[in-house]
């Protein structure tokens, strides 16, 4: 394993770090054993946080040409002073927008990644007193289209909030301002018809204003979408250097759980907290704590990393499936459980655009086994890996699967019902005989 | 490395395509809107194509041709539609450009130079060849905007203005994501590398459990008390073994060291401290409570390495829960012997007995839980027993 010498202090004191992990869940007042929640996975606790994963840094960018498009507009709003009828209340409209613009800007300095929401729904209610005051400002002219100036810059407001917001509520905030111009156009029309020259300028207002602040969004989403891809499949690969059978992220914490559970309980009786004797749901409660408690023990340790990868991935678990009666996967060496992966993610099409359309569709089957031993060699043996597909076409592929299939061993590959199926020979280390 | 390289060409060419489609979609809707004459649009609408395709392929290739032709496509349709909505082409055209010239085209042609072309000024940081690339585009555009405008417009200052802080603006918006994403790249491999610890202290964390059988098996004895409403059991019995049950819990939870040593690992030092009170008394006390008559007869202490005496401990209380469960007797008697080589344990009752031969291989209780234990841990255990005459089992461990 390689570790970071400056920086992974878990090495150091493992023990007590898993203290660490375990105590949030013990402090919390006695709970009832029927609601014991499941500890958080530190996985999740990941997955989290992952949105938040250096989209701060872009958000700077993004203020940055937020604030150049804002050149434009003031440059326009000044050079439109003299027709206004209430340049004061233009004014007011672009004094409010900057500081908006200052909050927003030492607000995210400060929340770190992720801004509360609290503030980012006042900077919200902000925008839409700049859009009233400016519509306020031009309204006798009747020309929206043209005579708005702070308004259309809201847009770039939420531009500039694109690095600490989700993707989802920049553009609903984006449409909500592109509605609030459509029904001030809509309903100044009304009041004093517009020429066609009046429309098209009010339909490229609102593009303007609408349109970065998407853009950007989507462009973040993307992003997002890349990192938390790559954060998955960081995590999974962890599982390549786990020994031949292991019990997963998962089945430790549970295991921890039923020990809390059971010592909740014990405590409870023992405290006089609970009656002797037990009423019938907790004696119930007890047979079915004793008959879980006895499954981990008994029967943690028959699984393989390529089992824990697959159940641990949201990606892989929707559309892997395993069939490894032997546990052969166990014997693969890290780099052939490695190449192994690397073409199962490769084969399911990680780029970001598609990822949740295609992950819905591709499905992958692997089967591992039976093993095969090799003429005149003892101490190794074949195992034969076939990876059917559906919805792959071969001409499709990323070619880096192809590296990938050949770390694991010589394969051959061929088109099974319109999808591609690649039958791997690899060649791993006999285990010990007992 | 590679792979994230990959990825950032992808984002920025997926970026490049949006804002360039954006921009050129707008500039075409803006030009359909203020200049609606079909021959113009039938003239600028193949240059709008073609930009329109390079700036799709830019989002799935990382070709650096698509960027080329997309600025080429992109030059020719802004000449076409300056010099189309200025009047140039109007005797082609047979209809006169309005005049004067509609500000929605003014616009149609700064969206193209500062939008639709300026895209590709994302895909082009990447590299030192590229960055030539981008000044000889820019450049190229900028040139273009200031001939197309001059001759007095006074819309030249606004186009020459948004090329300039268009392009400086993706520019940079380009060289921030792929910066953004090969630092967010470092974060998650670092993530992942504590990820592959905490997977390791996951498994050392889980072996530790699994390895505390002894307590285990006295926690799911008492659970299964419980479960069938302590019958058989006083319930004060019941209530002090639960609150020893705990307190064992407890320090599982807390002991930071493992609290059993698996077969494997034999040499580290053996102090089993979380559990040190948990010893051949405990199991006295344990089954005195659950109010099975146990006679001690020999040695009253056993004297083993941790890993040991927790294997011997755990058999020898299996044995008297078994006796307690299906002897149908209520007393059993068990004599510790000990000399320098091993210590032995003879657990015997008087019960119902069983034959050894007739038990299932799959029943777990006696050959995993008494034999599978003890010869794990290098000792040997013998059952002897037959309907209705009793069982004796001999557990031997040596030192």
């Amino acid at each position: 394993m390689t570790v970071a010498p400056e920086r992974d202090t878990a090495a150091i004191d493992l023990p007590h770090r898993k203290d660490l992990r375990v105590r949030p869940v013990i402090d919390e007042p006695h709970r009832r054993l029927s609601n014991l929640r499941f500890p958080h996975l530190p996985s999740e606790r990941l997955r989290s946080s992952r949105t938040s994963l250096g989209t701060g840094f872009l958000g700077i960018a993004a203020t940055l040409v937020a604030v150049l498009f804002l050149v434009f507009d003031i440059a326009r709003f000044a050079d439109e002073w003299r027709g206004y009828d209430q340049p004061g209340l233009a004014a007011l409209a672009w004094l409010l927008l900057a500081g908006l613009l200052v909050v927003l800007a030492v607000a995210s300095r400060t929340a770190g990644d992720v801004l509360d929401s609290l503030v980012s729904l006042g900077i919200v209610g902000g925008l839409g007193v700049v859009v009233a005051l400016d519509a306020a400002a031009v309204w006798q002219s009747g020309d929206l289209g043209n005579d708005l100036t702070a308004a259309p810059a809201a847009g770039m407001v939420l531009l500039a909030m694109v690095g600490v917001r989700s993707s989802r509520s920049i553009t609903a905030a984006a449409g909500v301002l592109g509605l609030a111009l459509i029904v001030l156009l809509v309903v100044s029309a009304a009041q004093n018809p517009l020429p066609a020259a009046g429309v098209v300028a009010g339909i490229a207002m609102i593009a303007k204003a609408v349109a970065p602040p998407i853009v950007a969004a989507w462009i973040v989403h993307v992003f997002r979408r890349i990192i938390s891809t790559e954060l998955e499949r960081v995590l999974v690969a962890s599982t390549t250097t786990a020994p031949r059978f292991s019990v997963g992220m998962l089945a430790s914490e549970e295991l921890a759980r039923l020990d809390l559970a059971a010592e909740q309980l014990m405590d409870g009786i023992a405290s006089g907290r609970t009656r002797l004797p037990l009423n019938p749901a907790t004696a119930q409660a007890a047979a079915e704590l004793a008959t879980e408690l006895r499954l981990h023990l008994i029967e943690g340790r028959r699984q393989t990393w390529l089992y824990h990868a697959i159940s641990e991935s949201e990606l892989l678990g929707r559309a892997v499936t395993l069939s490894d009666p032997e546990s052969l996967a166990g014997l693969l060496d890290p780099k052939q459980r490695d190449g192994l992966l690397q073409a199962v993610w490769l084969m399911l099409g990680d780029s970001p655009e598609r990822s949740r359309r295609s992950s819905a569709r591709v499905t992958i089957e692997i089967t591992v086994g039976p093993a095969r031993p090799i003429e005149g060699k003892g101490r190794t043996m074949h195992v034969p890996i076939v990876v059917q597909t559906t919805g792959v076409a071969r001409g499709r592929v990323d070619p880096a699967t192809w590296d990938a299939m050949r770390k694991v061993g010589r394969h051959t590959d061929s088109q099974r019902g319109g999808s591609l199926c690649v039958e791997i020979d690899c060649v791993v280390d006999r285990p010990a005989e007992r | 490395m590679e792979r994230i390289l990959k990825q950032r060409d992808r984002l920025l060419g997926i970026s490049a395509r949006l804002v360039g489609l954006v921009c050129t979609g707008a500039s075409l809707v803006l030009l359909v809107l203020s200049d609606p004459r079909p021959i113009l649009l039938l003239l600028v609408l193949p240059g709008y194509a073609v930009l329109v395709f390079a700036l799709v392929r830019i989002g799935a290739t990382r070709a650096i041709v698509w960027p080329f032709v997309a600025v080429v496509a992109g030059l020719v349709t802004a000449v076409l539609v300056r010099l189309g909505t200025i009047g140039a082409f109007d005797g082609l055209i047979g209809v006169p450009a309005p005049f004067p010239v509609a500000p929605g085209t003014v616009d149609a042609v700064r969206l193209l130079v500062a939008g639709g072309i300026a895209a590709v000024s994302i895909v082009l940081t990447i590299s030192l060849g590229r960055m030539i690339g981008l000044v000889a585009a820019f450049g190229a555009t900028l040139i273009t905007s200031v001939v197309l405008f001059s001759g007095g417009d006074p819309a030249i200052g606004v186009v020459g203005f948004s090329v300039l802080a268009a392009w400086t603006g993706l520019t940079l918006s380009g060289a921030v994501l792929s910066a953004g994403l090969l630092r967010a790249a470092r974060r998650v491999s670092s993530i992942g590398r504590a990820h592959r610890s905490e997977r390791q202290a996951s498994e050392t964390e889980a072996q530790r459990r699994q390895g505390a059988r002894l307590l285990h098996d006295t926690v799911l004895a008492t659970l299964t008390l419980l479960a069938h409403s302590g019958v058989g059991v006083s319930r004060d019995a019941l209530r002090r073994q639960a609150g020893d049950d705990a307190r064992l819990l407890r320090q599982l939870r807390l002991s930071p060291s493992p609290i059993t040593m698996s077969a494997g690992n034999s040499d580290t030092d053996g102090s089993g401290d979380g559990l040190k009170s948990d010893s051949l008394q405990a199991v006295r006390a344990r089954f005195e409570r659950l109010g099975l008559d146990v006679s001690w007869h020999g040695a009253g202490t056993v004297s083993l390495r941790a890993d040991r005496l927790d294997a011997f401990l755990l058999a020898l209380s299996e044995c008297l829960e078994n006796v307690r469960r299906h002897s149908g007797v209520g007393e059993a008697h068990v004599t510790i012997t000990d000399d320098e080589a091993s210590v032995r344990a003879l657990v015997t009752d008087n019960g119902v007995g069983f034959e050894p031969a007739a038990v299932p291989a799959g029943k777990l209780g006696y050959r995993e839980s008494i034999v599978g234990r003890i010869e794990e841990a290098g000792g040997t255990a013998r059952v002897f027993s037959a309907q209705g005459s009793g069982t004796t089992v001999v557990l031997e461990m040596p030192r």
